[in-house]
C-alpha cells in the first residue's frame, strides 16, 4: 500500500493551504452567525432620535415623565442661578470638572455646566459604573450617604454619586461624568435627543 | 499480569505536552484512534458512502442554524409569522440564517434518503449490523417528526393546514381518537398551545434524541465495522498486525475523501440557498408565505416533498376493509410502511449482502422498489385524480410488495459467490447512463400517463432588482395607490429608501403616509381593518408577501386583468381573479376595459381614448409596481444572488485543495 515514497513537503503544503482556505470559509460562514447578534432594524427604528417638549418643565426638578432614549431615560432639568453658581464653585471633590474625558458628551457640551444652555441639563441617566439609574436628590440638605450635600444624583446600586451637571465625586465607584447625549434644540421649548445639529 | 497490563496501555498513549497532560486524564488520543487514525474503513467505498458524513454536516447545521433562529423567533400563534418575517427582514443575516436552516432541513431527506438506498442495495442492514440499521430508521423517524414540527412553526397556511391533517390521523383511533388529539392540540384546535408545544419539542426534546441516537449508530457501527459495496467482512482478512488487509485508517484517507464530497455538496445546496430557496415551491411552499387562517383552507394543499410518498400511500387507500373506515386503514398503512423499514434485517433471508451478487428478482425489485417510492412522491404533491389515485395504489401495493415478498425471492433467487476480497471495481459510464434512464423513463411514463397538471396562462414577467428607476416608479405607484388600504406590515420605509436608493429625505417628506410616522417605522395602511372589511366584503390582504403567495406573472396578468362587469359592485370584475372584491384602482390610468368576448382571445379589449396612460405605458407602470413587489417580497432578493456568486466562486476555489489534497494521500491505496 505504502511504497515508502511519499513527498512530505507536498503534504503538508497540501494540508497547510486547504486548513487555510477552509479557515478562511470558517469565518465567511461565522459573519452570518456573529453578525445577526448586531442592532436589528427594529432595535435602529425604536432607537431613533426622540424630541421632548420642555415647555412646562420646572426649575430644580426632572421632566416627567421620563423621556428615553434608545429604552435608557433621559434627565431633563431646568437649573436656577442659584444652582448654576453652587456648580461653578463647587468643584473641588470632583473628579474630572472641567469634563475633560472623551466621549461621555459633544463637544458643545465641554463647559463648566456640560450643557448647550447653561440653564438645561440634559443627561443619559445611567450611571457610568454598572449601569444602574441615579436618584436625584436636588435639595442642598445633608443626606445619610453625604452629610455636605449641595444637591446631586445618588446611584443606589453602588453608591456613586454626581452633580447637578452629572459630574461624578472623587472616591466613588462610578469612574466618568454621566454621558451627555447628542441633542440639539429644534426651538424654544422643543429639544431633539439623538441627533445634534452639527451632525445632521 | 495486572503490572504488564498497565505498561501495555501506558505504552499506546504515551503522549506528551498538553495532549499527554488531557489524555492522562481523558483518553482523547484513545478514542481518536479507535473512531479516527485506527478505525479501519474498507478501501472500496465508492460514491454511496458520503451520504453519512453529509448527514452528519447537515446535522450540525441545523443545529447551529436553529439555535440562532430561537434567537428571534416567538413562539407564539399571535407573533410566529411575523417574526419569521422579522428574520427575512430585519435582523442583519437573518435571511441567510433561515434559508440555511430551511434548505438544511430538505437537503437532511435528500441525503438520508440516499444514505438509505446505500444501506439497502449493499446488505448493510444485514447481520451483524441490524442493531445499526435500527438506530437509523429511529433517527429516520425522528427526523419526520423533527421536519413536521419545524414546518409548523413559520405559523403559514401550510403550517398550519399540514399540521391539521397529521394530527387528525391521530383522530382516526377508534374509541380514543377524538380525545387523543384535543390532548395533542391542547385545544379543540390546532393553536397556540399546540404552537408552543411544538416549539419546545423541535428545539429541545427531539434534537437531543437524536444526537443521542447519532452517537449510538456511529459506535455501533464502528463496533462491527463498515460494510462496503462488495458486502464482504474486510475482518475476515488481516495481515500478522490483525489489521485487516482490505482496510485504510478512517484518517487521513476517509477524512481527506469525506472533504472533497463536502465541498462539493456545499456547492450545490449554497447554489439552492442562494439561487432558488424556495426551490420552485418544493422546499418552501408557496402557500406558506400567506399566514395561519383556521377559517380557510388553501386551494392546493400538499406536504412537503419528504413526506409526500407516505401521504400519498395514506390518500390512496379510498376503501373500508373489516369494519374499520378507509381513514383508518389510511392511517395504518402509512405507519405500516414506515414500521416495516425496521424489520429489513429479518426479510433479507439472502446468503450475500450486495446487490451486486444478489440475484435479479432482489435487483428487480428494488427497482420497482424505488420507482414506486418516486412516483408516490411526485404524486403527493399534486391534486388527486381518478388516474393518479389509482397509480398511486398500484404503487404502495408495489411498496409493500418489495418488502413482504424479499424473505422469499432472497432465499430462491440465483446468486454468485462474493469474491474473498473487495474489488476496486466502480459502475461503467454506460451502466450508470442505463440505470439513470432507466430510472427516469419507469418514473416518469406511469406519471405522465395519469395526466399533468394544468396551469392557466399568464404573461411571463422578468422581474429586474438592479432597475432602481422601475422600483422607485413601483414604490411610488404602491405608496399612492395600494396603501391607501393595503399594509406592508413586515417592511419598513428606511430599508425601501436605503435598497431603491431613494433619498431618505424624499422619502420622508413625500411618501411616508404621516408626519407623525418615522422613516423606521413599517408600513402600515392608515385603513381600520375592521371597517375596510365593511366596505369591500373582504379586508384589504397585506401585500409584503404577495409576490410570494402568488407570482410575479399572476401579479402583473391580475393587475391588468379588470374589466367593466356591471354586476358587481364596484362595476368590474377581473379575469384572473374573478368576483375580487377590490375596485380597478388604477382605472384612471388604464380607462376603460371590456371583456374579451370571441373565442381563444385571452386579453380584455382597451376602449380607446379613455385613461391617463396608453396602454404601452400602463403595462409598464404596472410592470414596475409588479417589480417593486416582488422586491417587497423578499428585500434579501437584493443582494442574495451576488452573495451566493461569491460563495460559490469562493467553494469552487476551495475544491481545488480539498481535490488536490485527497489525490495526494490516495495514491498511497491506488
Amino acid at each position: 500500500m505504502n511504497d515508502g515514497a511519499v513527498n512530505k513537503s507536498r503534504r503538508r503544503f497540501l494540508i497547510g493551504s486547504t486548513t487555510l482556505v477552509g479557515a478562511a470559509g470558517g469565518v465567511g460562514a461565522a459573519v452570518p452567525f456573529v453578525g445577526s447578534w448586531s442592532p436589528s432594524a427594529k432595535a435602529l427604528a425604536a432607537g431613533a432620535p426622540i424630541t421632548i417638549d420642555i415647555s412646562r418643565l420646572e426649575a430644580g426638578e426632572l421632566l416627567g415623565p421620563m423621556p428615553a432614549w434608545r429604552g435608557q431615560p433621559v434627565f431633563v432639568m431646568r437649573r436656577d442661578e442659584e444652582t448654576l453658581a453652587s456648580l461653578r464653585d463647587n468643584t473641588a471633590h470632583l473628579a474630572d470638572p472641567l469634563s475633560e474625558v472623551p466621549d461621555q458628551q459633544p463637544g458643545y457640551a465641554q463647559n463648566e455646566y456640560r450643557s448647550r444652555k447653561p440653564e438645561l441639563m440634559i443627561l443619559v441617566g445611567i450611571c457610568t459604573h454598572l449601569g444602574c439609574s441615579p436618584k436625584l436628590f436636588a435639595e442642598v440638605q445633608p443626606q445619610d450617604f453625604a452629610p455636605d450635600w449641595k444637591g446631586g444624583f445618588f446611584c443606589p446600586c453602588h453608591g456613586s454619586m454626581f452633580d447637578l451637571a452629572g459630574r461624578v465625586f472623587s472616591g466613588v465607584p462610578a469612574p466618568t461624568n454621566l454621558r451627555v447625549p447628542p441633542h440639539y434644540f429644534a426651538s424654544d421649548n422643543v429639544v431633539v435627543v439623538g441627533l445634534d445639529a452639527e451632525n445632521s | 499480569m495486572a503490572s504488564i497490563d498497565h505498561k501495555e496501555v501506558a505504552q499506546k498513549t504515551e503522549t506528551k505536552g498538553l495532549i499527554g497532560w488531557i489524555d492522562a486524564r481523558l483518553p482523547v488520543v484513545q478514542a481518536f484512534e479507535k473512531h479516527m487514525s485506527k478505525y479501519y474503513a474498507p478501501r472500496n467505498f465508492n460514491f454511496w458512502y458520503v451520504f453519512g458524513v453529509l448527514s452528519m454536516v447537515v446535522l450540525v447545521n441545523q443545529l447551529l442554524t436553529g439555535i440562532w433562529l430561537t434567537m428571534n423567533f416567538t413562539p407564539s400563534a399571535e407573533d410566529a409569522f411575523a417574526s419569521v418575517e422579522y428574520i427575512m427582514r430585519d435582523v442583519n443575516y437573518g435571511w441567510i440564517l433561515r434559508y440555511m436552516h430551511s434548505t438544511g432541513a430538505s437537503a437532511f431527506f435528500i441525503v438520508v434518503y440516499l444514505h438509505m438506498f446505500r444501506g439497502l442495495m449493499y446488505g448493510s442492514y444485514q447481520k451483524p449490523r441490524e442493531l445499526i440499521w435500527i438506530f437509523g430508521m429511529t433517527i429516520y423517524l425522528v427526523l419526520m417528526a423533527e421536519g413536521f414540527m419545524g414546518y409548523v412553526l413559520p405559523w403559514g397556511q401550510m403550517s398550519y393546514w399540514g399540521a391539521n391533517v397529521i394530527v387528525s390521523l391521530f383522530g382516526a383511533i377508534p374509541g380514543i381518537g377524538q380525545d387523543l388529539m384535543v390532548w395533542i392540540q391542547g385545544d379543540y384546535l390546532i393553536s397556540g398551545a399546540t404552537l408552543n408545544r411544538f416549539f419546545a419539542l423541535h428545539v429541545v426534546a427531539l434534537p437531543l434524541v437524536l444526537v443521542g441516537l447519532v452517537v449510538l449508530h456511529i459506535l455501533a457501527l464502528h463496533e462491527v465495522g463498515s460494510n462496503n459495496p462488495d458486502g464482504i467482512e474486510i475482518k475476515k482478512n488481516k495481515d500478522a498486525n490483525g489489521i485487516p488487509l482490505d482496510g485504510i485508517p478512517f484518517h487521513p484517507y476517509y477524512t481527506v475523501h469525506d472533504l472533497v464530497a463536502i465541498v462539493v455538496f456545499l456547492f450545490v445546496f449554497c447554489f439552492v440557498l442562494f439561487f432558488m430557496p424556495e426551490m420552485g415551491g418544493y422546499f418552501i411552499e408557496h402557500a406558506n408565505f400567506e399566514e395561519a387562517n383556521n377559517l380557510k383552507t388553501p386551494d392546493h394543499i400538499a406536504p412537503v416533498w419528504y413526506f409526500t410518498p407516505f401521504f400519498s400511500m395514506l390518500r390512496a387507500v379510498t376503501y373500508p376493509f373489516f369494519g374499520f373506515d378507509a381513514k383508518m386503514w389510511g392511517m395504518i398503512v402509512m405507519g405500516l410502511a414506515i414500521a416495516i423499514l425496521f424489520v429489513v434485517p429479518w426479510l433479507d433471508r439472502s446468503p450475500v449482502k450486495s446487490m451486486r451478487y444478489k440475484g435479479w428478482y432482489s435487483r428487480i425489485a428494488l427497482l420497482v422498489f424505488v420507482v414506486s417510492f418516486i412516483i408516490l412522491g411526485v404524486l403527493g404533491t399534486m391534486i388527486a385524480t381518478g388516474p393518479r389515485t389509482a397509480l398511486a395504489q398500484i404503487c404502495t401495493v408495489l411498496y409493500f410488495a418489495f418488502f413482504f415478498a424479499m424473505p422469499w425471492y432472497t432465499r430462491f433467487e440465483q446468486t454468485t459467490a462474493p469474491p474473498q476480497r473487495v474489488t476496486g471495481r466502480f459502475i461503467t459510464i454506460p451502466q450508470l447512463l442505463f440505470s439513470l434512464i432507466l430510472l427516469g423513463a419507469l418514473t416518469a411514463l406511469p406519471l405522465i400517463a395519469v395526466g399533468a397538471e394544468a396551469e392557466v396562462e399568464l404573461e411571463h414577467v422578468e422581474v429586474n432588482m438592479k432597475d432602481k428607476a422601475s422600483l422607485q416608479s413601483g414604490a411610488a405607484t404602491f405608496i399612492n395607490y395600494c396603501m391607501g388600504c393595503h399594509s406592508a406590515r413586515f417592511s419598513r420605509y428606511q430599508r425601501v429608501a436605503t435598497d431603491l436608493e431613494i433619498p431618505e429625505a424624499l422619502m420622508e417628506e413625500n411618501l411616508l403616509l404621516s408626519p407623525d410616522l418615522n422613516i423606521g417605522d413599517l408600513m402600515i395602511s392608515s385603513m381600520p381593518l375592521e371597517a375596510s372589511k365593511n366596505w369591500f366584503g373582504a379586508a384589504p390582504p397585506d401585500l409584503s408577501l404577495v409576490a410570494r403567495v402568488r407570482s410575479p406573472e399572476w401579479l402583473y396578468g391580475y393587475l391588468k386583468g379588470f374589466y367593466r362587469d356591471e354586476s358587481r359592485p364596484f362595476g368590474v370584475n377581473n379575469r384572473v381573479f374573478p368576483n375580487v372584491a377590490m375596485p380597478n384602482v388604477l382605472e384612471n390610468l388604464q380607462g376603460d376595459q371590456l371583456p374579451c368576448t370571441e373565442e381563444g382571445c385571452a386579453e380584455t379589449i382597451h376602449v380607446e381614448g379613455t385613461g391617463k396612460l396608453s396602454p404601452e405605458e400602463f403595462d409598464k407602470q404596472v410592470y414596475d409596481l409588479v417589480n417593486f413587489l416582488t422586491y417587497l417580497g423578499e428585500p434579501a432578493l437584493m443582494h442574495r444572488t451576488t452573495i451566493g456568486a461569491y460563495v460559490l466562486f469562493f467553494l469552487a476555489f476551495l475544491f481545488v485543495f480539498a481535490f488536490m489534497l485527497n489525490r495526494e494521500y490516495w495514491k498511497d491505496v491506488h
